[in-house]
C-alpha cells in the first residue's frame, strides 16, 4: 500500500506563474508520522510549493498523491479531510470572535448550520491549542501570536491527516515559539503527518524529524552519507558563508564574517 | 443576558410595528377611534374604512416589510462575501444597474418589470467587480469606486430612458427612482414577493457559511468549501432580492449597508445570528421610517430621501473606523 509509505508523493511537478518557472520537475515524497521542515532561500518557491499540495495553486505538469490520492480528483470537501493549511498571513476583516473562526474549521462536515458535534470539536481544539481562555474575545484584536494560535486551533478543528504549515513560527516571538514548536511535536508523536515552510533553519535543525531544501526551482534531500545540517551540504543550499556549531547532537546555523 | 433581551425584543418587535401602522396615516377617516368602531358596529364610513386598511395600508406596510428586509439581508450578505463592511447594493451600483432595467421595462414593456430589474442588477454587480479586480483582488476603496462609476453609467441611461418617455410615464418613472412606497398596492406585492423570498431564503440557508466565506477565500478552500460557487449563488439571491426591491420601491440608498451594522451591535458579526435579524428588523425599521415619512408632513417624502440622510452619518463613521487600505 502507497499510503503506508508516503504521505504525499510528488512526481514531474512543474509550476509556472505569469511565464517564469518557480517550481521545475519536482519529485519527492514526504513520509508520514513525521515532522517535516522545508527550508531554503526566500523567494526559492517553498510557500508556492506548499500552496499546490494544499490545492491552492494548480500545477501546470505533474502528479501529486495525498495518501494515495490523486490530487487532480480531490474536490475541496474531500481534500479537506485529508490536509489542512496554515496561511503565512491572514488579515482578518470583521471581528468575529475567536470561537467562531474556530468554528469555521468545521466547514468540511456542516451542511448548512454548525451542529454540538462541531461546537465541542472546536472547544477541544480550542483547548488543546491553549487558546481556550481567548474564545470570546475578537480575533482582529488578538497579537500576532495569538492570531496564529487560533488558526492552529482551526486546524485542529478541521483534523485533516496531514498539516500543511507556512511559516508557522515566523512572526512569533520565543516564547510564542516554543509553544507553537512543542504543540507540533505533540501531534506527530500522536500519529499527525506536519509539512511545514520554515524561515529559521536552526528552529528547523533542533525539532525537525526529516528536511526538504528548495534551491534552483528544484526540492532536494541531503544524500543518505551526510546530516542535513552538514556545513558542507548547507553551502550548496545558502548562499554566503555560513557555519554550524553542534549542538544537542544537531547544529545551529549562524552566518560566517571572513 | 443584556444582549439576550435585545435580540428577543428584535425578534417580536415586528409585529407590534406592523400592528401600530395599520393605524397611521394622512386620513382622518381611518384613525384609531374610526377603526375601532368599525369592529364593534357598522357605521357609514365601514366600506371607505376597510378599503384604506386593506386596499392601502396593509400593501403598503407588507411591501415595506418585505422591501426592508431583502435590502438589509441582502446588504449583509454582500458585505461577507467581498469582505467589505463598506457595501451594499446601493454602493455596488446593482440598485442604479436595477432601477434602470425596471425603467427601461416601464417605457417600452419589452420584458417583464421584475425580470429586467434583474438582468441588469447583476450586469452591474459583475461590472462593478472586475472594474475593481486587480491581481485576483478586489481592495475595499477600489470597490466602492467602481461601484461609483457603474452606478453613474446606469444612472446616465436612466436620464436616457426618462427623455425618451412619454409624460405620463415620465412622472411615474422619476416618482419611483427616488425610492418611494406610496404606489405600493397589492400587485406590486405579488410580482415582488416570489422573487424576494427565493432570495431571503437562499441567503437564509448560506448563513453560517458566510462566516468561511469572510474569512478570504484560502481559508475557505483548505476547510472545504469551494468559494466561488457559493459567492456566486449568494449573489444571485441577493441581487434577486434586492432588483426585485428596486424594481418596486425605487432606489432606497445605503439601507443595505446600514441595518447590517445596527445589527452587528447586538449580535456581533457572526452570519448565523445576524442574517435572520437582517431580515426583521430590515422589515420593521423601514416600516418605522415609511410610517415617519407618511405623517411628518402634509405632502409624502421618498424613503429613499429619509435613508440617505440616515445612511451617510453612518458610512462616515464606518470609513473612519475601518482601516480601508487601497491594496488590502
Amino acid at each position: 500500500m502507497e499510503q503506508l509509505n508516503n504521505a504525499i508523493t510528488v512526481s514531474n511537478l512543474s509550476f509556472s506563474y505569469n511565464g517564469s518557472v518557480i517550481l521545475n520537475d519536482l519529485n519527492i515524497d514526504i513520509k508520514p508520522g513525521k515532522l517535516t521542515f522545508i527550508l531554503g532561500q526566500n523567494g526559492s518557491g517553498k510557500s508556492t510549493f506548499l500552496k499546490v499540495i494544499a490545492g491552492l495553486l494548480v500545477s501546470q505538469k505533474g502528479v501529486i498523491k495525498i495518501l494515495g490520492n490523486a490530487s487532480d480528483n480531490l474536490n475541496f470537501t474531500d481534500r479537506s479531510k485529508l490536509t489542512g493549511f496554515l496561511n503565512q498571513h491572514h488579515k482578518a476583516i470583521f471581528p468575529f470572535s475567536v470561537e467562531d473562526v474556530v468554528l469555521t474549521g468545521r466547514a468540511g462536515f456542516i451542511r448548512y448550520v454548525p451542529k454540538e458535534a462541531d461546537k465541542t470539536a472546536s472547544y477541544n481544539a480550542m483547548s488543546k491549542a491553549g487558546v481556550l481562555h481567548l474564545r470570546n474575545r475578537n480575533y482582529t484584536e488578538l497579537s500576532g501570536g495569538e492570531q496564529q494560535m487560533v488558526m492552529i486551533a482551526r486546524l485542529l478543528a478541521q483534523n485533516p491527516q496531514i498539516l500543511l504549515l507556512d511559516e508557522p513560527t515566523t512572526h512569533l516571538d520565543i516564547s510564542n515559539q516554543s509553544h507553537v514548536l512543542s504543540l507540533l511535536k505533540q501531534l506527530v508523536s500522536e500519529g499527525m503527518t506536519i509539512v511545514a515552510v520554515m524561515h529559521d533553519p536552526n528552529l528547523a535543525f533542533l525539532y525537525g524529524d526529516d528536511f526538504l531544501f528548495m534551491k534552483n526551482r528544484k526540492i532536494i534531500r541531503a544524500d543518505e552519507s551526510m546530516q542535513a545540517w552538514d556545513t558542507d551540504f548547507l553551502k550548496t543550499i545558502y548562499e554566503g558563508n555560513i557555519q554550524s556549531i553542534p549542538f544537542n547532537g544537531r547544529a545551529l546555523l549562524v552566518p560566517y564574517l571572513n | 443576558m443584556n444582549r439576550r433581551i435585545i435580540h428577543l425584543v428584535f425578534y417580536i418587535l415586528p409585529l407590534p410595528v406592523i400592528l401600530a401602522s395599520l393605524f397611521i396615516g394622512p386620513s382622518h377617516t381611518a384613525t384609531l377611534g374610526s377603526i375601532m368602531d368599525l369592529f364593534l358596529k357598522n357605521s357609514d364610513d365601514s366600506d371607505l374604512i376597510k378599503s384604506i386598511i386593506f386596499d392601502v395600508r396593509l400593501p403598503r406596510i407588507l411591501l415595506s416589510f418585505l422591501v426592508g428586509g431583502s435590502l438589509a439581508i441582502s446588504g449583509c450578505s454582500i458585505q461577507a462575501i467581498f469582505r467589505n463592511p463598506l457595501t451594499d447594493s446601493y454602493i455596488l451600483g446593482l440598485s442604479s444597474g436595477a432601477a434602470f432595467g425596471a425603467a427601461l421595462a416601464l417605457a417600452y414593456a419589452f420584458l417583464p418589470v421584475q425580470l429586467s430589474a434583474f438582468i441588469f442588477g447583476l450586469m452591474a454587480v459583475a461590472l462593478s467587480y472586475f472594474t475593481a479586480r486587480k491581481n485576483k483582488n478586489v481592495s475595499i476603496v477600489s470597490l466602492i469606486l467602481s461601484g461609483i462609476i457603474v452606478s453613474g453609467i446606469f444612472t446616465a441611461l436612466l436620464t436616457i430612458v426618462q427623455f425618451f418617455s412619454d409624460p405620463f410615464k415620465l412622472q411615474s418613472i422619476v416618482h419611483w427612482t427616488m425610492g418611494n412606497l406610496h404606489n405600493a398596492n397589492w400587485v406590486k406585492l405579488r410580482s415582488s414577493v416570489i422573487p424576494i423570498t427565493i432570495g431571503v431564503f437562499v441567503i437564509f440557508v448560506y448563513r453560517w457559511r458566510l462566516n468561511v466565506l469572510a474569512l478570504g477565500d484560502d481559508e475557505a478552500k483548505t476547510v472545504g468549501i469551494n468559494p466561488e460557487r457559493d459567492k456566486i449563488i449568494i449573489l444571485i439571491a441577493a441581487t434577486l432580492a434586492s432588483s426585485s426591491a428596486v424594481a418596486v420601491a425605487g432606489i432606497i440608498g445605503l439601507y443595505g449597508l446600514m441595518v447590517p451594522h445596527m445589527i452587528r451591535m447586538v449580535t456581533g458579526p457572526d452570519n448565523q445570528k445576524s442574517i435572520p435579524l437582517n431580515f426583521l428588523f430590515g422589515g420593521t425599521f423601514l416600516l418605522i421610517i415609511d410610517d415617519f415619512s407618511r405623517t411628518i408632513s402634509s405632502f409624502e417624502i421618498p424613503i429613499g430621501v429619509f435613508t440617505m440622510l440616515l445612511g451617510a452619518p453612518f458610512f462616515i463613521y464606518l470609513m473612519k473606523k475601518t482601516n480601508i487600505g487601497w491594496n488590502s
